[in-house]
């Protein structure tokens, strides 16, 4: 057991890449083989995820390096600096960890049946596979360009999922959105790396991080990063490549693109934080994040009040959420290093990594339920809709659930992270807890409407012939309401267990920088 | 002068990168926005390659090596790295102008855009 | 097992909540259960009744997702067609975007460093 979780960094990344490559040849033998290798291999992960969770939150930091005779020995003799590549898995990365172990194991176990009718599911298989290895490898690595070719596999692989239903134009044109943005940030992303090497020398972070000056050059290196993880979270104003591509892929790919867009949000955090963290301007990239963030939630959920299609509507509620994380990090940085981060900021970067949590499980939730509607009736359109509730009972309560998370409603998880919110950020302006309150309000009100329009009202004629979606597809639902109701019954221990170890992992600076540079003062 | 020399392949860098963002954005043609991403990764692939060189340095290859300095050799991995993930990404992009071609029979961004609003 | 978060200025506990809401949901079985004596199943009483106009067909009386919070779009109308209009889905206007926001964050920082 020892020896798994020493190795257990790794092998969360290396056996969703074997298992991606194994799948067409599995897939030979029929689909239920395939499908059996696909569900243990992701259980498997959960399982090590798990593992090295525990390991982290007793233990602290864990570095694995690679290609070195011991896992642990970063620096080779004889160097003074790391030349390998370094996995380096703290509290932050091993949360963002659990989140895509659960996400990807409910979108595998719903594509059984929502993706059964389709040709080429070997290959659905595969990429999806490959998208696992590129959000873990996002969330685990403690080097620069690593990060990007992660981010680059989770992107092409993301891509060509968006547009895996080749027979509509809207798919492939969202596909196509989709990676040409995710090419232009992973060039931009590529470009401050060359800079930051220019300078440095190095491509770890931590390395970086010991040494970085904030010069002129850096701070373009910085706006660079931090704009292109941005464009790829997909924060207003570049959100708009984000609903396109997210309302026509398969639902559980939605599901798993919003992890994916999750990971680029810790990215994001971890270039702010950790690598910049020593010299950054703290107030002004804290402010610059704040703003972005409160645009986010008001122009994301004003659009989606508008939406008429079913998936658009939830991809814009998907980017007003993405507000709230942005906000309570933010406020974190902007008051780091200075008092007031121990009286407030901690919470509200606890609330937002919380909020996170809570959206990193509601979200692909309602994906799912609107993948559901989908498979039923054939359309996104939510004004051919109506009267689905009496056929699809599972359908609606899950879709209950996720709504009243989303919207906030106590005594719901989605309450307990706002409220962290709240209460934390109205200390920092009043005025961000006031546009959270209107954004959660919005956010009821058009969940309300679109609950109206597809479930309520009299059986319509047209549906007459609709059935309950397959169990699968149930199971995988029911995985995230299972999350749901158990962080909404235990916020405290959540909280208390990987969310604070998580917001001090990303404001402690100095033990990311020692568990690699460790021989060095 | 030998810093101007030296200092070249930077300015043309920054050019492709320059008209390759002119590209993006203000050619309708979806074609030629591929064009341009392939132009801005060339861009930043002579940017890397740039940095690793050192005046008069010899290929960092350990064996038979000759005396003096060396370029660095990680910028070079870096680009091969960045041109393989680059020729997936035009792959990729390619294969679904195709398939929008087919659909709409058109190449015009303004005419492929069935989501707005 | 507490089950409390502290959120550093107030707190909150799920479980009060949970059995508020048990109790509530209690008292209106219990309300429920009263009823109307009169009332019959499966006679008209369970009728839709529309003040003696015929009552549409099921497809036709279902409010469609086009005409709810039709009061809320009218009122701010200016903002959604000022919205809307930067919408356009051209995927050249993206990446604009995105070199805009890369141009204006690059020099609040580098003028943020010049006060210093």
């Amino acid at each position: 057991m020892a020896t798994l979780i020493t190795h257990s960094p790794i092998l969360i990344i290396a056996i969703p890449l074997v298992a991606a490559f194994l799948t067409p040849l599995i897939g030979m033998a029929g689909s239920k083989a395939r499908n059996t290798l696909v569900v243990v291999s992701l259980t498997f992960v959960a399982f090590l995820v798990f593992a090295l969770a525990r390991d982290v939150v007793a233990n602290g930091i864990r570095v694995y390096t690679l290609g070195s005779a011991s896992p642990s020995l970063t620096i080779p003799p004889g160097s003074m600096v790391p030349v390998r590549i370094i996995l380096e898995v703290d509290a932050m990365s091993i949360f963002f960890g659990i989140i895509w172990a659960i996400v990807s194991l409910a979108a595998a176990m719903f594509s059984l049946s929502h993706i059964a009718d389709e040709t080429g599911q070997n290959r659905f298989y595969t990429l999806l596979l490959l998208m696992v290895t590129g959000g873990f490898g996002m969330m685990f690595t403690g080097d620069l360009f690593n990060l990007f070719v992660f981010l680059e596999i989770a992107s092409i692989s993301g891509g060509a999922l968006i547009a895996f239903r080749t027979r509509s134009a809207d798919t492939q044109e969202g596909g196509f959105k989709y990676i040409v943005v995710s090419a232009i940030a992973g060039l931009m992303i590529l470009f401050a790396t060359g800079l930051l090497y220019a300078q440095y020398n190095s491509l770890n972070m931590a390395t970086l991080a010991h040494v970085i000056q904030f010069t002129a050059s850096d701070k373009i290196a910085l706006a660079l990063l931090l704009v292109a993880f941005t464009m790829k979270t997909g924060m207003v104003p570049l959100h708009l490549w984000f609903p396109d591509a997210y309302s026509v892929a398969p639902a559980s790919i939605t599901g798993m693109l919003v992890i994916t867009s999750h990971a680029c949000m810790y990215a994001a955090f971890r270039v702010c934080f950790t690598l910049y963290g020593g010299v950054i301007d703290g107030l002004v990239v804290g402010w610059i994040i704040v703003i972005t963030g409160l645009l986010t939630m008001f122009v994301g959920v004003t659009m989606a009040v508008f939406q008429k299609d079913v998936m658009r509507f939830m991809s814009y509620h998907a980017i007003s959420q993405l507000g709230y994380m942005w906000v309570g990090v933010g406020v974190g940085l902007a008051v780091l290093g200075t008092p007031e981060l121990g009286t407030y900021g901690r919470d509200a970067m606890t609330g937002g990594i919380f909020h996170i949590l809570n959206h990193a499980m509601y979200k692909p939730l309602l994906f799912f339920t609107g993948g559901a509607l989908f498979h039923c009736t054939g359309t996104r359109d939510l004004a051919k809709m109506g009267g689905l509730a009496h056929k699809m009972k599972w359908t609606a309560i899950l879709y209950i659930i996720g709504t009243l998370s989303i919207s906030g409603l106590p005594p719901l998880n989605g309450f307990s992270s706002k409220i962290l919110i709240y209460e934390s950020v109205y200390r920092f302006h009043p005025i961000l807890t006031m546009t959270g309150i209107i954004v959660s309000i919005l956010t009821l009100a058009s969940f309300t409407k679109a609950f109206h329009s597809a479930f309520m009202g009299a059986e319509l004629p047209e549906y007459e012939k609709v059935r309950e979606v397959p169990r699968s597809m149930i199971i995988g639902m029911v995985i995230l309401a299972a999350g749901i109701v158990f962080i909404t019954l235990f916020p405290a221990q959540v909280v208390g267990w990987i969310l604070r170890p998580a917001a001090n992992a990303l404001i402690d600076q100095g033990a990311y920088i020692n568990a690699v540079m460790g021989a060095i003062p | 002068m030998e810093r101007v020399l030296l200092n070249f392949p930077f300015v043309a860098a920054a050019l492709l990168v320059g008209i390759s963002l002119y590209i993006i954005i203000f050619k309708r043609n979806l074609i030629k926005l591929i064009m341009g991403i392939s132009m801005m990764a060339s861009g930043v692939n002579l940017f890397l390659v740039a940095l690793g060189y050192r005046a008069e340095g010899n290929a960092p290859i350990y064996t038979e090596v000759p005396a003096g300095r060396m370029v660095l050799p990680v910028p070079q991995a870096l680009t091969l790295t960045s041109i393989v993930i680059n020729v997936a990404v035009l792959a990729l992009m390619l294969t679904m102008v195709i398939q929008i071609y087919r659909h709409t029979g058109s190449l015009d961004a303004e005419k492929s855009r069935r989501m707005k609003g | 097992m507490t089950f409390i978060l502290e959120s550093g200025y107030s707190f909150w506990n799920p479980l009060v909540w949970i059995i508020l809401f048990l109790v509530m949901m209690v008292l209106i079985y219990f309300f429920r259960r009263q009823g109307q004596e009169k009332y019959k199943k499966d006679t008209e009483q369970a009728q839709i009744f529309l003040c003696g106009a015929e009552v549409p067909a099921p497809g036709e009386r279902h409010i469609r997702v086009g005409n709810i919070y039709w009061g809320f779009f009218e009122t701010l109308k200016e903002y959604y067609n000022q919205i809307l209009k930067l919408h356009t889905g051209i995927i050249n206007d993206y990446v604009a975007w995105f070199v805009a926001v890369t141009a204006i964050t690059a020099v609040i920082l580098l003028m943020a460093g010049l006060g210093k």
